[in-house]
């Protein structure tokens, strides 16, 4: 083999067998380190505090690639996507690409960033990031393969894992240059801004629908989910949940009858500060323990518990509805979100009508099919973690603050999470499992059963919502929206989630006022409807009695469905078509623009065209405003630009109802959704996604009430708290658009166009306006009564 | 104390009679593939064959089970490669996959007594199978389309 010339961007260490792997330090040259020797084992392995071998994937001599995975997969097959991005921009030949799920440490947040697995975050996040990374990559390993076949690397090309010289027509495979060579390479800041990406018309394996790495392990059985994780000689705990959701103390135990029970161990009461309470992130709990998880649960029935409920709040959901009303009925609770024009002024300087309506949603759960669980082992002075969480990266300095032990000594082990939404993201089970694996010196597996998960419950918060609309005869020229709900009390934790109130377009920076990211998402809408405001009124009183937090989409559910029910009732207000109406309020004018082409990442370039765009595709595919509809069926309209103003999907989604005017029986018969996602990274996985989106959004719109009585979660399991099977299911046309410039999320945003298409379309087929989630048949039916 | 016999193996174990076989699949015996969702026979996480049928191992005394065939998703194929399994990789079902275990062993139970059932007839060997994940658009399609390979590999 000839020898190998340094050149100005690599150089060779030496060639040899074994494995070689391609390294990348974005930060590595600015900080002047000097390159690792992986070949050599008593060379010191000095790794700079930013740089990790092969931080997002590492290729092996064997020609494999394994794309590293650090955002928990929870079925959105977000590993195949990131794998596609990189397999594209490196040249790889798709059977040869792997992915795995890296242990985290106190180091992985530094070093990898938050890699929070929400927002339908993902894809948005890392797209730009793996996209130059492996585009940097395929340089590297492009020109090491033109040395290698003694090629100039202008005549060089990848492809399908290998260099080509289209010269001589000779070829080198990514495995043989990899065997031959080993490649120690630095990228700089500056290296990965000018590197060449694909153009659009070049994609090979992004656009395509590859199946997902994650699917044959789990048709077989032999996937890992978190309750699956097992260690030797482990123990089982169960807790014994509290009367009220929130702050009820153990004051004392009796165990004496499940010593009888074989297999037990002992119960451990969990008396938490104050401030662990704060926020909902865990509350006092006994934790029953036992050799077996049968014998925790049985254990568990006869140990009589002690509570102190003093202090605690008592509230039923009804008391949170009327308090809702009083609190939206005084301005000075009102903290503005978003804001242009000015509401007020336009109502004094118009000659116009103001329209007010009040709606209303239920709290949500999450009920993932798996119950929470995690294991925690504590050996050698190391405390593992086995578990999903959304957001790994933030579970060793969280366990630390509750433990006691120091960061670096906590690792997190991923396991796949059998359904989140927004669940497992919360931290109880993996402190409670860390407690106890302390507290006995053993391994201990955390184990909800269905009705602790349900009776520690984080639901969506129910709201009250009040809309106001300024109406000339023919015009809508102001909205406002007032939302009564709780936060999810999670500005003391993560300061980055706040924003302060956004005025035409701009923070106001010195406002004292700071929002939480998702609480009020979907009220800062597209429509170029000149003065608008959405207030937050803040409902802490539900903070107080349970912890509300991050469902699928957050906020768009219940702001989307009032807004977009409202525009229909405005519609029918002016005598206008709601298709009209929102058209002629799409042209993207102002701070509906979207962000500029190139500015990083412009997801939202295009703005409120894009959503008139989906709107009028929709509105053909499910042939809008014909008169063929059979009787009792009617069309309703929705959209949104979800999960945020920064990284939007645009969705239009069109229902198809039909109202059995009799029994007011509700059939939802098809749902035709339109949704431009920018980029379509694998076009099957965005339809499964969004036809799981809608089924979501249909069984919240029917079906799910999450209810409080006296401060506890009255639904348990699933023989009370109902929701979506298999029987009814609609027809799903889902449709995908891409403007080409940057992808958004798929995982929830198609949740929240479903239930305000319902109710315009039952609206449409009866007359009958609905206004409260879930839609009540009863409603319907008094409604139906009244007219006849 | 019981003899089981799963997946054409022999198994003892030592768990109480009425300890429910879900906890003896998973904890004792590692066939982690069946899943705890409820506890209540609601969701059909947990389902497996016994003598064929589909059934709720959360809701099954392991006592009651001990002459019985017990069927798991580990021993559904030897390969893997139950036309069920086949349909459900073909048209991409699982997400999460946290529910698909129960989902294909109830659907194989329903394919073995009737490999050509209409809608209504999936609906209603179905229905108990909750995936929140909402893949049951494409359960549906997968069903079918495994009920067709039977009847092609049947003749």
């Amino acid at each position: 083999m000839d020898k190998m010339k340094t050149n100005r961007r690599s150089f060779l260490i030496s060639s040899a067998a074994g494995i070689s792997t391609l390294v990348f330090a974005q930060t590595a040259v600015a900080q002047g380190k000097k390159a690792v020797d992986l070949l050599n084992p008593s060379s010191p392995l000095v790794l700079p505090p930013n740089f990790a071998p092969s931080v997002w994937f590492t290729m092996e001599s064997n020609g494999r690639t394994t794309v590293h995975v650090f955002r928990n997969e929870m079925g959105q097959h977000v590993g195949t996507a990131f794998a596609q991005i990189v397999a594209e921009e490196l040249g790889l030949n798709w059977s040869e690409v792997t992915i795995d799920y890296p242990q985290m440490d106190h180091k992985t947040m530094s070093t990898y960033g938050l890699q929070m697995t929400g927002g339908s975050y993902s894809v948005f996040e890392e797209f730009g990031k793996l996209s130059r990374v492996a585009a940097a990559a395929r340089d590297i390993i492009l020109e090491q393969g033109a040395d290698l076949l003694g090629a100039e690397i202008a005549d060089c090309l990848v492809e399908n894992s290998m260099v080509k010289d289209t010269l001589m027509g000779e070829s080198i495979t990514f495995s043989e240059i990899l065997s031959e060579t080993v490649i120690d390479y630095e990228v700089s800041e500056e290296d990965l801004k000018n590197v060449k990406l694909k153009k659009r018309s070049e994609y090979k394996i992004l656009g395509k629908s590859l199946p997902a790495l994650d699917i044959p392990e789990k048709i077989n059985g032999s996937a890992r989910f978190a309750i699956d994780a097992h260690v030797p000689n482990m123990v089982y705990a169960k807790i014994i949940a509290p009367p009220r959701r929130m702050g009820a103390k153990v004051k004392g135990f009796d165990d004496t009858e499940a010593k009888k029970v074989p297999g037990y161990l002992q119960t451990i009461p969990f008396n938490l500060p104050d401030e662990a309470i704060f926020g909902g992130f865990i509350t006092h709990v006994p934790l029953v323990i036992a050799k077996s998880f049968p014998s925790a649960m049985r254990a568990a029935q006869s140990v009589k518990v002690d509570w102190d409920i003093a202090n605690t709040s008592d509230l039923s959901s009804k008391d949170i509805e009327e308090e809702a009303r009083n609190l939206l009925s005084d301005s000075r609770n009102a903290e503005v979100y978003w804001k242009v024009g000015d509401y007020n002024s336009c109502k004094d300087k118009n000659e116009c009508k103001e329209v007010e309506v009040e709606y209303k949603t239920s709290m949500v759960s999450h009920v993932s099919m798996e119950p929470m669980s995690a294991l925690a082992n504590f050996i050698d002075g190391t405390l593992h973690i086995y578990a999903g969480h959304q957001m790994g990266t933030t579970l060793p300095s969280t366990i630390a603050n509750y433990t006691g032990l120091k960061p670096e000594n906590i690792i997190y082990h991923p396991h796949l999470i059998g359904g989140s939404f927004g669940k497992k993201i919360e931290y109880e089970l993996t402190i409670l499992a860390s407690l106890a694996a302390l507290a006995t010196k053993k391994p201990v597996k955390v184990i909800f059963t269905r009705e602790d998960d349900m009776a520690f419950a984080h639901p969506r918060t129910p709201t009250v919502q009040k809309l106001r609309a300024l109406v000339t005869s023919k015009d809508c020229i102001g909205i406002n929206h007032d939302v009564a709900c709780a936060t999810m009390q999670i500005a003391p934790f993560f300061p980055a989630f706040t924003h302060p109130p956004i005025v035409d377009g701009k923070p106001i920076k010195d406002s004292k006022i700071k929002h939480e990211a998702y609480v009020m998402l979907g009220s800062n809408n597209w429509y170029d409807i000149e003065n608008q405001t959405a207030n937050h009124f803040r409902q802490v009183s539900v903070e107080k009695t349970i912890p509300v937090r991050a469902v699928r989409s957050v906020g768009n559910n219940y702001t989307v469905f009032a807004l977009e029910t409202f525009i229909d009732e405005i519609a029918n207000e002016i005598g206008e078509d709601p298709l009209a109406l929102r058209l002629s309020k799409l042209k993207g004018k102002g701070v509906n623009a979207g962000e500029s082409f190139g500015s990083s990442p412009s997801a939202s370039f295009g703005g409120g065209k894009r959503l008139a765009n989906v709107l009028r595709i929709a509105s053909g595919l499910a042939n809008y405003g014909s008169n063929a509809l059979e009787e009792g069926n009617s069309l309703g309209i929705s959209i949104a630009g979800a999960e945020t103003r920064y990284n939007p999907s645009f969705l239009a989604c069109i229902a198809k109802v039909h109202v059995d005017k009799k029994s007011a029986a509700i059939k939802v018969k098809k749902l035709t959704c339109v949704v431009d996602v920018g980029i379509a990274i694998n076009p099957d996985g965005i339809k499964a996604q969004v036809e799981g989106s809608l089924l979501w959004g249909l069984s919240n719109a029917l079906m799910e009430k999450m209810t409080l009585n006296q401060g506890a979660v009255v639904e348990r399991n699933f023989d009370t708290y109902k929701w979506q099977n298999i029987t009814s299911i609609p027809e799903l046309e889902i449709h995908i658009v891409e403007n080409g410039i940057y992808p958004s999320g798929v995982g929830e945003p198609a949740t929240c166009v479903v239930a305000p298409a319902i109710g315009n379309a039952i609206f449409n087929a009866t007359g009958v306006r609905l206004r409260s989630l879930p839609f009540s048949r009863e409603e319907l039916f008094e409604g139906l009564e009244k007219q006849a | 104390m019981a003899q089981l016999k799963i997946n054409g193996k022999s198994y003892f174990v030592d768990s109480a009679a009425d300890t429910p076989l879900l906890w003896v699949l998973r904890e004792d015996l590692k066939l982690t593939g069946t899943k705890f969702g409820c506890g209540g026979g609601y969701c059909g996480c947990c389902t497996v064959h016994i003598n064929g049928e589909a059934m709720r191992s959360c809701r099954i005394r392991v006592g009651d089970v001990e002459n019985a065939i017990i069927t798991t998703i580990e021993g559904l194929d030897p390969a893997s490669n139950h036309p069920v399994q086949e349909a459900w990789l073909d048209l991409q079902v699982p997400q999460c996959g946290y529910c698909q275990s129960g989902q294909i062993m109830q659907a194989a139970a329903l394919l073995a007594e009737n490999n050509n059932p209409n809608d209504e007839e999936i609906e209603i060997s179905m229905r108990g199978n909750l995936c929140r994940c909402m893949t049951y658009k494409r359960i549906k399609s997968a069903v079918k389309k495994a009920g067709k390979t039977m009847r092609e590999r049947s003749v």
